[in-house]
């Protein structure tokens, strides 16, 4: 029986030694924590036309599309083969209404950097980075006669809002 | 150290020599072959048609079992029209008993060269028109995918150097994947070589009225100048992720010139002023006056126009023919009109005219208003199909191959569209088609 009982207290001590030999703290170099894939890198599936349609109508109208007008407009952008003429004369044709939403201009010359940031989460779902931000900065200062409407036609055309 | 210098030396100019200058399409040296013609327009006469009611002239005869025999294609054939029970025209009293005045004074087969029998190989309408384009038969891949060897349209860019708007895919709509063949999927040509595609019965029918007519007309300078800097901005961040999209290269002013005509085209339809033919009833017609607004404003060096009213002929025998008289209507207006108001291309254009596919020998079940039964494609008659040519050093009247003996097949005309725009060598050379002879080649 004695030996039985030192068995046993040799296995006990034998499972706590294993358990508590296979600790190691994390080492911390007191730097930033970055991540290491870039910012838009999860966007790799190309919207549908439909998809596109209803995203940028949605936006634009902060309303849905019907399905009717989802299918004309698709047929529409499909009946032409260069697709970027084809979102285009789409787009303008929705500036063109008197329903659109998009903020005044002096309201997106009054605070340039909300609205750029506001801009990019609205059709990008994605934070300003600081180059970006440098680039549209400048442009828009030295552009005083580009509107919002413009600004919001280039995202909208843009390769990056054709992705999601 | 001076053996070293000269080699160093020697090697760069023996490269400079060597490599050749690349021209920004792609294109190497200069084109390996004379031009028969500048232009070529191919008319897909698609959607189906018999060997029986076109060039054989058979009418009802063949059909129905009615005793009517005669031509209803006379702008494309020598022939007397039917005398009996004729549907396929206007309206006058009954619907179709009025047929259409022939446009031409000389048939295109008096003209130019006919190839009586060809043979389709394949029987569906995209295999059909992706066959033709390609010089492939569409074997491997599915019918809602891009082609998967180059279209015609790539060859002449990448190795003619053509601009975008120098190639027009033009179609009577979006159905039966035709949007998908403006260009294909094979890495060494792809979408940077591809045409431009309209289907204008939709851009300028009732769904572009409603979303497209109203469009904004941006001022070049101070509107689209800085719209597109910010664009290309937002672009070259994107780019860098590695994510492009298929750009078939319209430049910035070629995308303001198709703009400009798609706001135009909308004006001279509400005016009615449309380049249409004489009679235009139906969705070929239609297609095909704008596919003349087309060629009359770009000049285009390959020009492709898909109709395909015919395929009515499943369930209703009586608009097949409707639509094969329409279709013969609007290629007499096609020639008639590049003749008499495009001076760019008159005298030095081609033009082609074959359908994708026949149809059955045998009718289904399926009967109209003048109890005349249907026809699908699936049996070899479906696989018989003619061509007519003409242009600038076309032989005139000439007739090959007919019911006995067949000549020709729908992918050798791929080679021959590249044989006429001098680049036939450099398509040949490629060593992606089915077939390396031109129609030219077989006669």
């Amino acid at each position: 029986m004695p030996t039985f009982k030192y068995f046993i207290l040799f296995f006990i001590f034998l499972f706590l030694f294993s358990v508590s030999s296979c600790k190691k703290e994390d080492v911390i170099y007191d730097i930033n924590q970055l991540q290491s894939s870039s910012y838009n890198a999860n966007k790799n599936k190309l919207k549908s036309v439909g998809q596109y349609i209803s995203i940028v109508y949605a936006n634009l109208f902060q309303k849905a599309l019907s399905s009717n007008e989802l299918v004309e407009i698709t047929r529409c952008i499909e009946s032409i083969g260069d697709k970027q003429v084809a979102h285009e004369i789409v787009l303008s044709n929705f500036m063109n209404r008197q329903d659109v939403i998009i903020p005044s201009d002096s309201m997106m010359r009054a605070d340039l950097d909300l609205f750029l940031e506001e801009t990019y989460k609205r059709f990008f779902v994605r934070n300003i980075t600081e180059a970006e931000r440098e680039f549209f900065l400048n442009f828009l200062n030295s552009n005083p006669h580009v509107s919002c409407e413009m600004v919001y036609m280039s995202f909208a055309l843009s390769n990056e809002y054709q992705f999601y | 150290m001076k053996r070293r210098s000269f080699l160093k030396k020697s090697s760069l100019a023996t490269a400079a020599i060597s490599v050749p200058f690349i021209l920004p399409s792609g294109r190497l040296f200069a084109a390996s072959g004379m031009r028969m013609s500048d232009h070529v327009v191919l008319v897909a006469f698609a959607g189906g048609v018999r060997q029986q009611e076109s060039i054989l002239q058979r009418y009802l005869d063949d059909s129905q079992s009615y005793p009517s025999a005669g031509n209803i294609l006379y702008n494309l054939f020598d022939g007397s029209p039917p005398t009996d029970k004729i549907v396929y025209g206007t309206k006058n009293i009954i619907d179709g008993d009025t047929p259409i005045p022939k446009i031409l004074s000389q048939s295109l087969e008096s003209q130019g060269t006919t190839f009586r029998e060809i043979n389709a190989s394949a029987v569906g309408h995209y295999a059909g028109v992706n066959a033709m384009l390609t010089g492939n038969y569409m074997y491997t891949q599915g019918l809602r995918n891009k082609p998967m060897m180059p279209t015609i349209f790539e060859y002449l860019r990448r190795h003619q150097g053509e601009k975008a708007t120098k190639t027009w895919f033009i179609g009577n709509g979006i159905g039966n994947s035709i949007p998908l063949l403006d260009y294909s999927t094979h890495a060494e040509y792809g979408a940077s070589y591809g045409a431009n595609f309209l289907a204008p019965i939709i851009t300028f029918g009732s769904d572009g009225e409603k979303h497209l007519k109203n469009a904004k007309v941006y001022h070049p300078e101070d509107e689209l100048d800085p719209m597109y800097k910010m664009k290309y901005f937002l672009d070259n961040v994107w780019y860098s992720q590695g994510k492009a999209l298929p750009n078939i290269g319209n430049t910035e002013e070629e995308k303001a010139e198709i703009k400009s005509f798609v706001k135009d085209m909308f004006d001279k339809t509400a005016a009615g002023t449309i380049a249409h033919p004489p009679v235009s009833d139906n969705g070929d017609l239609r297609t095909i006056g704008y596919a003349c607004e087309v060629m009359k404003r770009f000049k285009p060096t390959l020009t492709v126009v898909y109709l395909s009213n015919v395929d009515g002929c499943h369930s209703n025998f009586t608009s097949y023919l409707e639509s094969l008289h329409r279709a013969d209507h609007g290629v007499g207006h096609i020639w008639d009109y590049i003749q008499n108001n495009i001076p760019a291309m008159a005298n030095n254009t081609t033009m082609m005219v074959v359908p994708e596919h026949g149809r059955n020998l045998d009718s289904n079940n399926i009967v109209d208003g003048n109890a005349f039964t249907g026809y699908d494609h699936s049996d070899a008659n479906s696989r018989r199909i003619f061509s007519s040519i003409i242009g600038p050093g076309i032989d005139s009247n000439l007739s090959i191959g007919n019911q006995n003996n067949t000549v020709g097949d729908i992918v050798n005309l791929t080679p021959t569209i590249a044989e006429i725009l001098g680049c036939k060598t450099d398509v040949v050379n490629s060593g992606l088609l089915a077939s390396n002879k031109s129609l030219f080649d077989l006669i």
